[in-house]
């Protein structure tokens, strides 16, 4: 291994940065579903031989580990000496393509440099699609797609890309993302050639090496910032596939540079709410990183000061064949339990629990024009935990996704959908010295008759705030213009009717009566609160 | 009337550039500027600089002006205090957005604040459907009540944003007329107006940040309109758009939002113009200041036009030219992060303390200090002699880097300028191969305070093998704005497939944006023999959602029009994608004419060739640190300013002049050409 001093490698890697947001770019400009164009639910990424991720551009965190698997799947399933330039895997499994849930489907193509196999440019979309389908287990999601070769050196292999979309129920959409990710991996593929062609081969992969042990040394300085100690935190999980609540648990053992997190939970369910490990690391990864330092380089270094533990089985490590789709809601209440657990160490950078859900709503229909299957996929933010210092922010993504929502004035373009309101929620702010952010209301208006499934979570506890803070408001679903009530988040519109989605405030941070009479005001006077309500939490002095 | 007069004013300085027309001389004055009121520090400028050259103000023949009023408006969020009338059910679009929070990561980060507070955002009944027809009628009333409401509520200005409102207009104009008739006094913006384009929340912003600047610019813009006038200016002002183009200062006052790039803008153009007077159509304009660095692509002599940007969080549909700016410049500052990599900005020392060097209180290590070490500036002093430099500050300050990196002082001083190269590359990256242009087929024009000391490194890294420094580099933004034509840009979406059935809504588009071309032709007194017209489509494949602005074709439009936007599309999209998706339809989206109206320019006259013997020029000989050959080198050092037509020497070779300094590395070659440009190339 050659030497490399750490101004070459800080420029080695802007060079690679530069490569993967590229990747994405096109990826997204190319693309034509709205989940990829519009909301950006993809990311792309350069990996070494090993499997490590050297850069990633990822636009939402839960991609942060989402194709951690994947090139150890390929290497179990095929001959490395039998790789050629121009082979692009394609998988999307949960068990056997190191994914996280069937609809990101990722394309990896190798990158040879001096005909030797010397990296891999990688890209993961979310196809909207596999929709209205059981969630049992995983073999109702959708295809259950292995690392195999959708192009061996160059050719399409166009029996199994006939395969893949015939399973799709918008075959037209996945076969123009699939152009859209193989431009991307092309890119990358270039890029990174001629990258290697200026500085040499030798260098890149030791530049590589050096940023991941840069990730691994900023994650371990800011893992020793925070004080040794053993600290838990509990709550419970509720979502509409489900009925009751579910305990959930974690136990963050900090050591030195070193961190362990377990988790306890139920065993894994017949329903779509289940987590891969993949899923969970992904998680931690995130949370890990938010609270030590948001700078760290998203590489494979990160990880190597974290262990974590969970009961095999379990709806956190669950295993063939539980179903996975869903698992977005139940990673963001990881993110809460985490943050929750290291509140007692380090108060000022952990934030009160946030809408505790990855709200997503999926439209399934036939186009009055055509009788072509439509189907729409969407997901909608919520309220952002207060913050130390702060008020948490209103409406937005928070923690695993950070997804774009469509305008208005597309979405009612391409779907026979009238969308009649989408406001923030009066009251759904946790109060506290910094007030929680606010909860989003969503009205949708069927023009046509279709099929429905809503996912979520915090249907019935509300967000905790943190240090006396009060808990934010809680989620709901509800029907209009005399459509039947939902089952297990299922439903189906006749044209006419409307489904109301509120999804959840969050939590404030500190006692009430700690927070500034202005702010306590302005609230008032911009509808955050109501005034009488304001007057029991704050204090009878308040609005006088 | 002879003389044209530049003005710039920017945070520290204002430059003012006279030309005269008659004699071809140009000369620079330069005053502190008054952020208070910059209208204040500009006539000063304008008044010393006409008795410097010894004119008066009747002599001046135009007046252009550039200006960061608007753009810093918006940074420190010093519009007026505005209201809002919305599609009911709406109001909080505005605070939503694309419901994205601002950080991955950062739990810390915010969102930039809602330019309407909640209390200030009302909403009316009234929705149209995305073919134009009405689901429910506005209500008038509501309206009216609404309008009353904000003028108790001492709003100063009003923004109405319907949604479709760019399909049909007809709910905003009544909402206008009620606006007019109950609180004439507010600032109107309404979004068909401002922004007609597709895509709610973007369009709302636009018009917003319209509303927010508008009566900001407006009283700008007459408290200098009315010291022009008491100096005895006759000529119309007029101001640089973010498009690059001037307008008058009347336009300007309507649509402020169209001016928050007003002072980039300007240097691309006289980049530009200059790249035009040598023969270079193909440039990567290269502005790198003390805290900034702009880079822009001209490909055949134009810069890329983008219809919207995120501008300090707020995104803006509005013509602009496509700049990307990165924090990387002078005064950046050096660190060793918590993980031992070495990194440089985007915190910067600015003007004030500045770099080490400038020994007033900056101990961080800076870009500038880099550079004095290794010799690559002149180590005892700046700006022509008006700024002493301490050489030993900036060694002890490399020193204590280089301790915590563990590398020698002058490798970790080259590292330094190899670390901000490295990310002005990535930002040049941003708008050539992303946009499906190879760097290496373009010529660098470096410029700025120190674009001309790193072009060098920074072509190496692009593998760029020509450099253009202009005679002027550091008010290249000034000398822009007497080479503008005036430009306005007019655009409508509509919606529509490619195909025969498109033809009659494709000419009633530019039947209505010619209207309004020449309306703003006649409103600017623009002769009919300096009138320029270009239209262009935004046009994608059906389920896309990003377009690709294609040229259409001159001449009428009819049948034949169709198949020649159809392969110019299939053309652009294999460019910048590497495939064509034949069997998609492919639609039309927005639709957009660009009026230009030629204004006589300054035109720079060609100087006699006075050989290549460059001896003339030599002041001295300094030893440089050049990262090629890992050591000091003696270099001779040039004065640019006796630098004549023809002159040709070899790196390694230093230039110096007031503003600038340019580096000539070894194994290249500078040539001044007949402008008295230096031009260097890879030998």
């Amino acid at each position: 291994m050659i030497e490399i001093d750490p101004i070459a490698t800080e420029v080695i890697g802007s060079a690679l940065s530069s490569i993967v947001e590229e990747m994405g770019e096109a990826l997204i400009k190319a693309s034509h579903s709205t989940n990829i164009k519009e909301r950006r639910d993809c990311s792309t990424a350069l990996f070494d031989l090993d499997g490590n991720t050297l850069c990633q551009a990822e636009h939402i965190p839960v991609h942060l580990g989402s194709f951690l698997g994947l090139i150890a799947h390929i290497r179990k399933r095929h001959n490395q000496a039998d790789i050629r330039p121009g082979d692009v895997f394609c998988g999307n499994d949960a068990y056997e393509g190191g994914g996280t849930h069937l609809p990101d489907i990722v394309l990896a193509e190798p990158i040879f440099v001096d005909g030797a196999m010397t990296a891999w440019a990688v890209n993961l979309a979310h196809h909207a699609d596999f929709a209205d389908r059981g969630h049992a287990h995983i073999y109702q999601e959708g295809l259950r797609i292995p690392p195999i070769r959708l192009y061996k050196a160059g050719v399409l292999q166009t029996d199994v890309q006939e395969l893949i979309l015939l399973n799709c129920q918008v075959p037209k959409e996945r076969l123009s993302d699939f152009r859209a990710q193989m431009a991307a991996n092309r890119l990358g593929v270039q890029r990174f050639q001629a990258l290697c062609g200026k500085y040499g081969r030798a260098t890149i992969l030791a530049a590589g090496a050096a940023l991941l042990d840069y990730a691994e040394r900023k994650m371990r300085a800011g893992i020793a910032a925070i004080p040794d100690g053993v600290y838990r935190f509990a709550d419970r999980y509720d979502c509409p596939e489900i009925d009751g609540e579910m305990d959930l648990s974690c136990e963050i053992t900090v050591r030195g540079d070193a961190m362990h997190l377990h988790f306890e939970a139920p065993p894994q369910v017949r329903a779509g709410l289940n987590m891969t490990m993949t899923a969970l690391l992904s998680t931690v990864y995130y949370a890990i990183k938010m609270v030590v330092d948001p700078t760290i380089l998203p590489n494979a270094g990160l990880a190597r000061p974290l262990t974590v533990s969970a009961p095999e089985g379990s709806i956190v490590n669950c295993v063939h064949p539980a179903a996975v789709n869903g698992r977005l809601s139940l990673c963001q209440r990881i993110v809460d339990l985490i943050l929750g657990a290291l509140a007692e160490a380090v108060p000022d950078r952990v934030i009160a629990a946030c809408n505790g859900a990855c709200f997503s709503i999926t439209f399934a229909g036939h186009q009055p024009a055509d009788n072509r299957l439509w189907v729409y996929l969407e997901t909608i933010g919520g309220g952002s935990g207060a913050r130390f210092n702060k008020d948490g922010l209103d409406g937005v993504h928070v923690h695993m996704t950070n997804t774009s929502n469509l305008p208005v004035e597309a979405l009612e373009l391409e779907y026979p959908l009238t969308l009649m309101r989408y406001e923030l929620v009066d009251g759904s702010g946790g109060a506290g010295q910094y007030r929680g952010g606010m909860a989003i209301r969503r009205v949708y208006r069927a023009n046509h008759d279709c099929r429905v499934r809503v996912d979520g979570a915090r249907l019935l506890s509300p967000p905790w705030g943190l240090f006396g803070g009060l808990p934010g408001g809680r989620a709901g679903i509800a029907v209009h213009g005399g459509a039947q009530a939902f089952v297990r988040g299922n439903g189906a519109l006749r044209a006419g009717e409307t489904i109301e989605v509120v999804t959840g405030g969050s939590g404030g941070y500190g006692p009430p009566a700690a927070r500034a009479p202005a702010a306590i005001t302005r609230d008032i006077a911009e509808g955050a609160i109501d005034a009488a309500v304001a007057r029991a939490v704050y204090g009878p002095a308040i609005g006088s | 009337m002879a003389w044209r007069i530049g003005v710039d004013s920017g945070g520290t300085f204002t430059d003012v550039c006279l030309f005269d027309d008659a004699t071809g001389r140009v000369a620079v004055w330069k005053v502190s500027s008054t952020p208070a009121d910059p209208s204040e520090g500009i006539a000063r400028g304008v008044a010393e600089g006409l008795a410097e050259v010894g004119a008066a103000a009747a002599d001046v023949g135009y007046f252009g002006h550039g200006t960061t009023v608007a753009t810093n408006a918006l940074i420190q969020h010093r519009g007026v205090k505005t209201g809002l009338i919305t599609t009911d059910g709406f109001r909080d679009l505005l605070e939503i957005g694309r419901q994205k929070r601002p950080d991955l990561y950062d739990m810390q980060a915010d969102k930039p604040p809602t330019l309407v507070s909640r209390d200030l955002r009302l909403e009316v009944a009234e929705r149209l459907r995305h073919d134009g027809s009405v689901e429910i009628p506005l209500d008038e009333a509501a309206v009216r009540r609404a309008v009353r409401r904000l003028r108790e509520a001492g709003v100063e200005a009003v923004a109405i944003c319907f949604l479709y409102g760019f399909v049909r207009s007809d709910h905003e104009q009544t909402a206008a007329r009620i606006l007019a008739e109950e609180f004439p006094a507010a600032f109107a913006s309404i979004s068909h107006a401002v922004a007609p384009e597709f895509r709610e929340f973007e369009r709302l912003s636009t018009t917003v940040v319209n509303a927010y600047l508008g009566p900001i610019m407006r009283r700008y813009i007459g408290r200098l309109a009315e010291r022009l006038t008491a100096l005895g200016l006759t000529a119309t002002p007029h101001l640089t758009q973010s498009n690059g183009g001037v307008i008058g200062f009347e336009q300007a006052a309507r649509l402020p939002v169209r001016t928050v790039l007003s002072g980039p803008s300007t240097g691309v153009v006289g980049a530009q113009a200059i790249g035009r007077a040598v023969g270079f159509a193909d440039l990567i304009a290269f502005d790198m200041g003390g805290t900034s660095t702009d880079v822009a692509l001209l490909a055949g002599g134009a810069c890329r036009l983008t219809g919207e940007a995120v501008v300090h969080g707020y995104p803006i549909k509005a013509p602009m030219l496509d700049i990307h700016t990165v924090g990387a410049g002078g005064g950046s500052i050096a660190f060793v992060d918590n993980g031992g990599l070495l990194k440089v900005g985007p915190r910067s020392a600015g003007a004030d303390p500045g770099p080490v060097c400038y020994a007033k209180g900056n101990d961080e290590a800076t870009v500038t200090d880099a550079n004095v070490v290794l010799g690559t500036l002149n180590p005892a002093f700046l700006l022509g002699g008006r700024m002493p430099v301490r050489h030993d500050l900036a060694v002890a300050a490399i020193d204590r880097l280089a301790a915590v990196v563990g590398m020698e002082r002058m490798a970790t001083a080259s590292g330094i300028l190899s670390v901000v190269t490295a990310n002005m590359a990535r930002a040049i990256r941003v708008i050539s191969v992303q946009r499906g242009h190879d760097p290496r087929d373009y010529t660098l024009m470096a410029f700025g305070g120190a674009g001309p000391l790193h072009a060098a490194r920074l072509a190496r890294e692009l593998e760029i093998r020509r450099i253009l420094v202009p005679r002027t580099p550091g008010i290249l933004c000034a000398m822009g704005l007497l080479l503008t034509d005036l430009r306005a840009d007019f655009a409508v979406t509509r919606l529509a497939v490619l195909a025969p059935a498109a033809l009659d809504g494709l000419r009633a588009a530019f039947a209505t944006l010619d209207t309004m071309a020449a309306e703003w032709f006649a409103a600017e007194g623009i002769a009919p023999a300096d009138r320029a017209i270009a239209r262009t489509v935004d046009m994608r494949y059906a389920g896309q959602n990003y377009e690709l602005p294609i040229a259409v074709p001159d001449g009428p439009i009819d049948a034949a029009t169709l198949p020649v936007l159809a392969e110019r599309f299939a053309e652009a999209h294999r460019r910048l994608y590497g495939f064509v998706a034949e069997e998609d339809p492919v639609q039309l989206v927005t639709f957009r004419v660009e009026a230009s109206g030629a204004v006589p320019k300054a035109t720079f006259a060609a100087q006699p060739d006075a050989g290549p013997d460059a001896a003339g020029a030599l002041i001295g000989t300094r030893a440089v640190w050049l990262a090629e050959t890992g050591g000091f080198v003696s270099c001779p050092v040039y004065d640019r300013d006796r630098l004549r037509s023809g002159n040709c020497f070899a790196g390694p070779a230093i230039v110096e002049q007031m503003d600038a300094t340019t580096v000539v590395p070894p194994g290249w070659t500078a040539r001044v050409e007949p402008f008295l440009n230096l031009l260097l190339e890879v030998a």
